[in-house]
This record gives structure tokens, sequence and C-alpha cells, in this order.
């Protein structure tokens, strides 16, 4: 094992634990999932660890993409900001990597990302943000907790019903993608 | 268990959220979820690749629903815990069993293939970040193929969003109801 990284900014690569499969030996149906899953699917050792089981993957794909690039509904930032505070909690240095620069994209506010990989979730928020990581991360940590009283400093902040059940969404599938990211490889510096 | 390949989004007499969660196909909740039909749709799909596969691989649909039992126990989610449990029973598996899996690792003993399992199980619920690779080396020790740890981990890591998820659209339908 290597040693652990550190949170970054930066981008880090990530090495499977187990072997992938060689895209020689795919199926048109595994080509095909992967082709859908994401635009880096056939390069990546991820998908090429994850496509052995393909029914699974195919689903999994769609759900991903639809909850973090489904159109209206919570922005998109915000739900890359869930992502990342559970990303955060969790420990998962590749995806907070992933996410915080998605983040970043969407909203050129580099500083509140790398205070909040620094500094962990606890960092100083604008109230809209602090409602959305509060929720992130009790419902990360401590799932069997909550109740209603729990919704009630997100619809403070004005989101709808809707609005909150994309949040938890991207925080519930990124307790999904962590689990994968940190138990099946490790990030890795990328080689140059 | 009904294969969904072919169902509508808007059907949601087969939708295990909806119904743990106690959300009736025509409330407002329903209709606040049926906005993003993909999320349905797959959501629902991915816990019948996972847990209901028509011909399933690998992992057998009691060990599926073994593992299943156990994030519910570790996440404290008695209504998930009683879907899994009933499966089991469903299942034909024994009572002693049950109890060995909800009770891991003190309870009755299970078989060695089980406890690596749910070994697993237990370290990537509550501590995903202390997982190794020696960890996957010790399930391969116990005969699981690369095929097999991948659907062991997707299982488990989907069960972990599926709680999540059921909390917050609970706590919705407490207040639509």
């Amino acid at each position: 094992m290597t040693t652990k990284l550190k949170f970054t900014a930066e981008p880090v690569d990530w090495v499977a634990w187990l072997d992938t499969l060689d895209l020689a030996d795919a199926t048109p149906e595994q080509i095909a999932v992967l082709e859908e899953s994401t635009p880096t699917a056939k390069t990546s050792p991820y998908y090429l660890l994850l496509v052995q089981d393909v029914d699974v993957l195919r689903e999994r794909s769609k759900l991903y993409n639809a909850i973090m690039y489904g159109p209206r509904g919570l922005p998109r930032a915000e739900r890359e900001l869930g992502a990342v505070a559970t990303s955060r909690v969790n420990g998962c240095v590749y995806c907070a990597s992933v996410h915080v620069q998605r983040f970043i994209q969407l909203t050129k506010q580099p500083e509140l990302m790398q205070r909040l990989l620094d500094e962990g979730v606890d960092t100083p928020l604008e109230p809209r943000y602090r409602a959305i990581v509060d929720y992130a991360v009790k419902l990360t940590r401590t799932p069997n907790t909550i109740t209603k009283a729990d919704l009630e400093p997100l619809r403070q902040i004005g989101l709808t019903d809707a609005e909150i059940l994309d949040l938890a969404q991207a925080v519930a599938m990124f307790a999904w993608a962590n689990r994968l990211m940190q138990t099946l490889g490790e990030p890795a510096l990328p080689t140059k | 268990m009904a294969h969904t390949a072919t169902s509508s989004p808007e059907t949601t007499a087969n939708d295990v959220i909806n119904t743990l969660a106690g959300i009736a196909p025509d409330s407002a909740l329903a209709a606040i979820r049926a906005l993003r039909p993909d999320v349905v749709r797959h959501t629902q799909g991915s816990y019948d690749a996972l847990l209901a596969p028509a011909e399933p691989v690998g992992l057998t649909l009691a060990e599926r629903a073994k593992v299943a039992l156990r994030v519910a126990r570790l996440e404290g989610n008695a209504t998930l815990a009683d879907h899994y449990r009933h499966q089991l029973t469903q299942l034909g598996v024994h009572g002693e069993t049950i109890a060995g899996v909800e009770q891991f690792p003190a309870g009755p003993t299970l078989e060695p293939r089980v406890a690596a399992i749910l070994h697993h199980v237990d370290r990537l619920t509550n501590e995903p970040g202390s997982a190794t690779q020696a960890h996957l080396a010790a399930l391969q020790a116990h005969g699981l193929c690369v095929r097999e740890i991948v659907t062991l981990s997707q299982l488990i890591a989907f069960l972990s969003y599926q709680v999540r998820l059921l909390v917050t659209v609970t706590a919705l339908g407490e207040e639509n109801p």
C-alpha cells in the first residue's frame, strides 16, 4: 500500500486493486455500457473494473447521470457541494478532487473549496451552503437520526421538496460512489 | 419479483422506496419523485439488478439478502431490516442463520464464506476509509472471484445509497401525506 494522499483540488489518478477488463475482451454489451457511462470510461480502471458486472453498472451509470446532471431542480453546483461534503466526511480523496473541480468550474469559488478540503465541513460557509452541507453531513454520518425537523433549515433557505430530494439523492449517490472508490482501489498522484 | 426493464417511470406500484416510505402512487410526494423519472427508474433498476436478478451470477439471492439485512441493521433502519428479513424468510433461510446475520459476529455461527462477506459489509458500511487491498485478498481466499467482489461491493454501496434516500423520502412524507 502506498502512503495515503491528502485532500487536494489537483487532479489525482485512481488505481484498481483487482484485475480490470481488457477492452479487447469486452462484449458488445460491455462496450455499450461503458460508452453510455462517461466519455472516458473505456480508459478508466474504475469503469473497466465495474463493467465486469455489466447489468449493475448499466443501472448505476444511468442513475448517477440522472442525479448529477438532470435538468432543473437544485442547481448543479449545489449537487456537487453535496458530493464534496459527503466525500470529505467519508475520506474519499479521489471523489473530493473530482467534485471540487466541478464545483469550481461551475461557481469560480476555489478558495471556498480549498478551505473545505483543508479545514473540513465545519469551515465557515454562507447560510445557504451551510444548510446544504449540514444536511449532507448528517445524512452521511447518521441516516438513522434524520427526521422532518432536519428538513427545516433547507426550507428556510428556500429549497422546495423537489430540491431537497435532489440534494439527498446526490449525497446518497456519493455514499455509494465513495465506498466503491475507497474499497476497490486507491488514489494516486498522476504520472506525468 | 417483477422485472422492471419495461416498466414505465409512472408505475410506482412496485417501487421499493415508495412502498417502504409508505408513499401512495397518487400522492404529492410520488409526483415530486416522478419529476426525475430516470432516478426513480434506475433506483429500482439497481435494486432489481443487485437483489432480484433473474439469473443471479456469483452471489446467491440469499447471500445478497443477507448482505442487505446486515447493512440495514448497521444503519439502524428497522423498516429496511424488516424488508430484507422477510426476503430471507421467503428464500427459505432458517431463523438461526438470520439471527447470525443480525448479531454478527456474535450470535449463531455462519458458514465461513458468509462470515468473510459480512466482515467486508461491516467495514464498507461503517468505515470505508479503512479498507485495504488485503481485505480483497481475504475475500479471494474464500473463493470470491473479481466479478463477485465487484458485485458485492456494488451491493454494499447501493445499500448505503438506499437507506439515505429512504430516510429522506420518509421525512418528506411526514409533511406530504
